[in-house]
Order: C-alpha cells, then structure tokens, then sequence
C-alpha cells in the first residue's frame, strides 16, 4: 500500500482495542537496570497487524481470522477479536493450557485441537496443515503469520518511541527471542538512533532459532522448531540460552527482589540482563518482560512443581557459560558472541568438533 | 473554510480596533537551516500526517512592507509571485477584496537551499498586510494562509516555539516546548549552484518501516527538548538526515558525518527539502571552538569549506576562520 494510501486510513485509535494495556510499564530495577513489564505484549503486534490487514483489505469487517498458536498471541487475537466483532478459528494441540483453552473460548473463538503428532515435524507441522485447510474452507479469511509479517516486528515502534521517551539513551537491549517481532523490531528501531547499541537475544537450548538442534523444550515462549522470518539475525550482538529451570528460578527472584509477578520469559530475561547490568555498571540496560505470572501459578510460582523438574537445583548460576559455537551449548546458560551476523553465517562456521578437526590439519 | 473563519476573526477585530488602516504595514520573519525531524508521525486519533521540527536560523530573514491602495496588488520584486498570493490571500481574508496595494519583500535568506526563503518571504508579506490593516493575526492564521498561498510551509511563524508542524495543513501537531535546548551549528551547502525546488519536489515516499520509525524519533526529541539534552537532540537529527537520505540524497552525506562524528559534533541535520547540511555542537561544552574549527578544516579538505557558524539562541554571525 502506497504512503499516500496508508495516510488517508482511519487509524487504530478510531476503532475499537485497548491502547492502554499495550505498552508496557517501565520499572527501575538497579542503578542501571530498567525492566518494562507487560500485561500482554502480544496485543500490541496482534492490533497492529489486524488494523494494516483492514487498511488494505485483508480483513473484511466481521471478517474471519485464522491462526495456529497456543499462547498468548492467540489470546491478544481473542481479545481483539472479541471487541471489533471478528470471527476468530485458533488450531492448537492438546498440550494447550486448560485455563488459557476455557477463555480463549469464553471470548468467542473457536479452537481446533489437532489430535496426533506427525511421526516427522510433530505437532508443528501437523498444525500448519490443519491451518492450511482451515484456510481453505474459510475463504476470504486472514492469516496473521506471525512469524513472517513484517507488521509483527513494526508494531514495536511504539515500544521504542516510549524507551526513547523516558529512557533517552539506552547502551544495551536484552530480551527473548520467539518470532522475533519484539526484539528484532525494537533492536531496529532504537539501533537507528543509536548504532552502538549492545543487543542480547535470549533463546533457550533445543531451540533451533539461533542454531542449536531441535529437542524438547519446557519453557515456553521463547524458542522454537522453526526459524521464524522474522528474526533478523544481524541484529544480535550476543545470545544466551537459558534452561528452563533458570528461568523459572530467575522469575521467582523477580518476584521476591523486585514485586514484579511476571511470567517465564521474564525471568529468562531479567537473568541474562540482571548479569550484563552488574558487569557493566556504567551502562544503561532495559529489558524485556513480556507477561504477568497470573498464567503460571501451578508451575512457576509453585514450588512442589518446581522441586520435581528435571534438574531442579534451586542455585542460579553466577554467570553464564561462554561457548565457541552454538553447537556446544549445554542445557544450563550458556552464551555466545553472535556479533551481527546470519544464522548461515554462524552455522557455516561449523561444530567444534569440525573445527578441532580443522586445526588438527 | 479556514480563509472564512480567519475573515470572520479579522473583521471583528477591526471592528473592535477601529479601523487602524496604517500608511504602511511591516512585517518580518526569521529563516531557518532545514529540520531537526521531518517524517510522519500520527495525530491524537492516529491518523498519519506529514509534519516536521525546524532548527531556526536567526540571522537570516525577509522583510515586507505593504503599502495599501485601491486596486491592483503590485509586487516587487515582481518574481516573488508566492508571496504576492499571499498578500492577496490575506486581503481576501479580511474581507477587502476590492483592495490592493503595494508590497515590497526584501530577505537575506539564500534561495534553493533548504533554508525557508519561500515561506519567510510568504509569511513576512502576509505580516505586512495583516499590520497594515490593524489585524494581528495569531501564527495558526498566519500559517494557514502560508499553506494556501504555497501548498507546503515551514513553520516560522512560530518563531522560536519548538513544534512539531504539519507543513501541508499548517497545523501544530504537538506543542514540544518553549524551544529547542540551543545549539551551534556549523552550516554546509553540499550543492553549491544547485537550486532545488522546495515545493515542486514530490514528498518523501517513506516505506512502511519508516513510516513507524518516526515514533522513537519523536520520543526522543520529546526527552531531549524537555530534558535540554543536546546529545540526544544530535540523535534525533541525525537518525532524520540518514531517513532523508533515501528521499533526497545530500552529496558526500557520509563523509559530512564522518568528520562530525571524529570532531566531537552531536550529529548532523538536513534541509530535507534543501541542500544545506548542519554539524550540530553543544554550545555548553568548552571544547566546542576548537571541534567546530577542526571540523570546519577537514570539511575544507573536502571542498566543502561551511558557509555559516551560528548560535540558533543567537544573532551574531561569527566568521569561519
Ligand atoms: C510470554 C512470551 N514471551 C516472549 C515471547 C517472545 O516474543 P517474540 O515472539 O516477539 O519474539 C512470546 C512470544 O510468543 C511470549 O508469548
């Protein structure tokens, strides 16, 4: 859609949303620590992509969304469809929250669950076939694909403009990485005021996102099976991956040091920059939170469930591990200096053990 | 109708004045060195809307003086045709449209660089009209005939006011402060000989990411305006000139920046529709007269020797050495 175009739209704030629980609220930490905590941030990205999909036609009025997730983008969707009057088809597992699954209903939407695993690209793949058929019976419907549409990482310009608003100057960016829109479009946004800008990306081991091998993974999120479009790559100064049983400590710690009640990917965050923060005393962190605990009082902020997962220790690691190649990360943090490139940049590098055997010729 | 509103306002004016006709009417108006920002940004509603953030140039002007008369409406120089519409537009906004007179506009401001020539010379006139007549017409009004009489103005007539302006409504979008924090700026014409038509060029056609890159722009010129932060204001400019870069490239762009960067500048900033850069440094530092006349040197070494140096809080104009 042409500028001229964009500009005679009616924009968001003529229709109906909920501009006030996107963006998040910016809390002061340590001396050097500022975390912004949000209620949902999928909302913001998911009212951005809906209101540039009615713009140009996409999405019909009372038009019909189509969507595979089973976390809270589906839930901003839910919302937003539920006031604005769409009709909303989520296809999700039965791994899906019964919480989450019981208002998503609530709202309106209508959730297809896929049964059965595919024996090769499991659950993934299954979904995206059941969303391709769902599709193909609800003609005219709108597909958000999250982790492709550019309005996903563009919708975040409005999270910059309030970092750059009350922040000012910020030397370092820290946040988790899961389509990518959050961090790849903040990155972006404030790199372009500031060049030098240090950004850490966080992801979690058995994530392919940033070149590790794809595996189980419990915390949820962050990470994935596939690499989303939407991750820019060369974006990222440094990544870290964290286990799940960091996160959830680090997010108790969140609770306990500062009364914030965030959710796991918080915690995941507030590790890696709480570190960087303290190595670095002279520069100006801000960090990512993306939800509130509300969602994970069975788990997170339950102790007896926290005691019985794999691994459970219940010490955080002082520091994090520091690998040669995204092949030798460990199950526990682990970090790696990304320094702006591709993943096939990166991956091209090889295994250590390539390169052992390299230097060994 | 705006131009209905504004005779409407005018004429009670007059009434309420008297009929304050003068013998001859005076008005003037400061230029400008191109923009801090200039982009597209969302109004209260969201709406999008082109709009800008000038740095001024207090040492240049244009001066009008419009001696009024029955009849014709005789201009000179008689090529200034905008500024003659907008006396005319400004008679007819009074409600005198069997008046004519005699305008004459005078400026200082270098024409084709990016340094509001067209516009001071519009807004001087219709100043000139305006006192001649008694009217005092408010800076919205002023730029609202501005806009009429030349499609896009920049947004002198609110002298010093730091606004974000929208040049082709002549609307202030947001009031940013009282003014800019100063600054000193060491002026380049990157295409000496090269006039560009401020107002024949189309407008930037920004692309969707753009379009939303203005936001953190904004926000920081927000923090820097109400925090008197100069480094960020050097930001801002900056982050706007490269923006303006993809539209309306300004000759040996990153060879400029790079001298204000390894100088100890802020930043730089644009004329977006001009060809005049600026090396923006903090007046509060003391370092500043020798980074200005290091800069200064190595933009000679370049064959870009800078044609001014000013305080934007100040008059004086300081030699280059
Ligand atoms: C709770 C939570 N945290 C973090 C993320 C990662 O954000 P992004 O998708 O922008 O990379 C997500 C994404 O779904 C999320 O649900």
């Amino acid at each position: 859609m042409s500028l001229e175009m964009t500009m005679s739209q009616p924009q968001s704030r003529e229709t109906r949303g909920f501009p006030d629980y996107e963006l998040p609220r910016l809390v002061r930490l340590t001396d050097n620590l500022h975390g912004t905590a949000f209620f949902l941030m999928k909302l913001l990205p998911a009212r951005h992509m809906l209101d540039r999909a009615a713009a140009d036609g996409r999405l019909k009025p009372g038009g019909t969304i189509c969507e595979t997730t089973s976390g809270t983008f589906g839930l901003a969707l839910a919302m937003l469809a539920a006031v604005r009057g769409y009709k909303l088809i989520l296809v999700s597992d039965p791994a899906i929250d019964e919480h989450l699954h019981k208002r998503l209903l609530e709202l309106g939407a209508t959730l297809e669950i896929v049964e059965k695993p595919y024996e090769i690209g499991g659950f993934q793949t299954a979904r995206l076939d059941r969303l391709r058929a769902t599709l193909e019976v609800n003609p005219g419907s709108f597909c958000p694909s999250q982790y492709g549409n550019a309005d996903n990482p563009r919708a975040y310009a409005e999270v910059a403009e309030q970092i750059a608003e009350r922040l000012g100057h910020v030397d370092c960016l820290v946040g988790t990485v899961g389509s990518g829109g959050s961090m790849s479009g903040i990155a972006r946004f404030l790199r372009h005021l500031n060049p030098d800008l240090h950004v850490i990306g966080v992801d979690t081991p058995n994530s392919v996102v940033f070149g590790q091998p794809d595996g189980k993974r419990l915390l949820r999120g962050l990470g994935n099976s596939l690499v989303p479009p939407n991750v820019d790559h060369r974006q990222f100064d440094e990544i870290h991956w964290v286990g799940a049983a960091e996160a959830f400590l680090a997010t108790r710690r969140l609770h306990q040091h500062h009364a914030l009640y965030q959710g796991g990917t918080s915690g995941a965050a507030y590790l890696v920059a709480d570190w960087w923060a303290r190595t670095h005393p002279d520069r100006k962190v801000v960090t990512l939170f993306p939800d509130e605990g509300h969602r994970y009082v069975a788990s997170i902020y339950n102790d007896d469930w926290l005691a019985a997962l794999p691994g459970w220790t219940g010490v955080l690691p002082e520091a994090p591990q520091l690998v040669a190649h995204p092949s030798d990360v460990r199950p526990s943090w682990s970090s790696y200096r990304w320094d702006r490139r591709t993943l096939d940049k990166v991956l091209a590098e090889g295994t250590s053990f390539a390169r052992d055997l390299a230097e060994a010729a | 109708m705006p131009g209905d509103v504004i005779s409407r306002f005018a004429s009670v004016r007059l009434g309420t004045r008297g009929n304050q006709r003068k013998e001859n009417g005076f008005g003037q108006v400061n230029g400008h060195h191109g923009e801090i920002l200039q982009g597209v940004f969302p109004d209260d509603a969201g709406r999008l809307h082109r709009g800008l953030v000038t740095l001024p140039c207090n040492i240049v002007s244009s001066t009008a003086v419009f001696r009024p008369a029955p009849g014709n409406l005789v201009t000179v120089p008689d090529d200034k045709l905008k500024a003659a519409e907008a006396a005319r537009l400004t008679l007819d906004s009074l409600g005198l449209h069997d008046q004519g007179g005699h305008l004459t506009v005078e400026s200082t401001i270098p024409v084709g660089l990016g340094m509001g020539s067209s516009t001071a010379d519009v807004v001087a006139a219709i100043r000139a009209v305006a006192d001649a007549h008694g009217a005092a017409l408010g800076a919205d009004e002023v730029a609202r005939l501005a806009v009429r009489a030349e499609t896009a103005s920049d947004s002198i007539m609110h002298g010093d006011l730091a606004v974000l302006f929208t040049q082709r409504e002549g609307i202030v979008l947001e009031h940013l402060g009282p003014a800019l924090p100063p600054l000193e700026v060491l002026s380049v014409n990157t295409a000496p000989g090269a006039l560009v038509d401020t107002v024949k060029q189309p407008p930037a056609d920004y692309d969707e990411w753009e379009v939303q890159a203005f936001r953190p722009l904004r926000g920081m010129l927000r923090r820097a305006i109400r925090t008197g932060d100069t480094a960020l204001l050097g930001r801002v400019a900056t982050a706007s000139a490269r923006i303006s870069q993809r539209h309306l490239p300004k000759p040996a762009f990153e060879e400029i920046n790079g001298i204000a960067a390894s100088a100890g500048a802020l930043g730089i900033q644009v004329a977006h529709s001009g060809t005049v850069v600026g090396l923006l440094f903090d007046p509060r530092n003391p370092a500043t007269a020798r980074h200005v006349a290091e800069a200064a040197a190595r933009l000679d070494t370049i064959g870009l020797p800078p044609a001014r140096h000013f305080r934007t809080d100040a008059v004086e104009v300081r030699h280059v050495a």
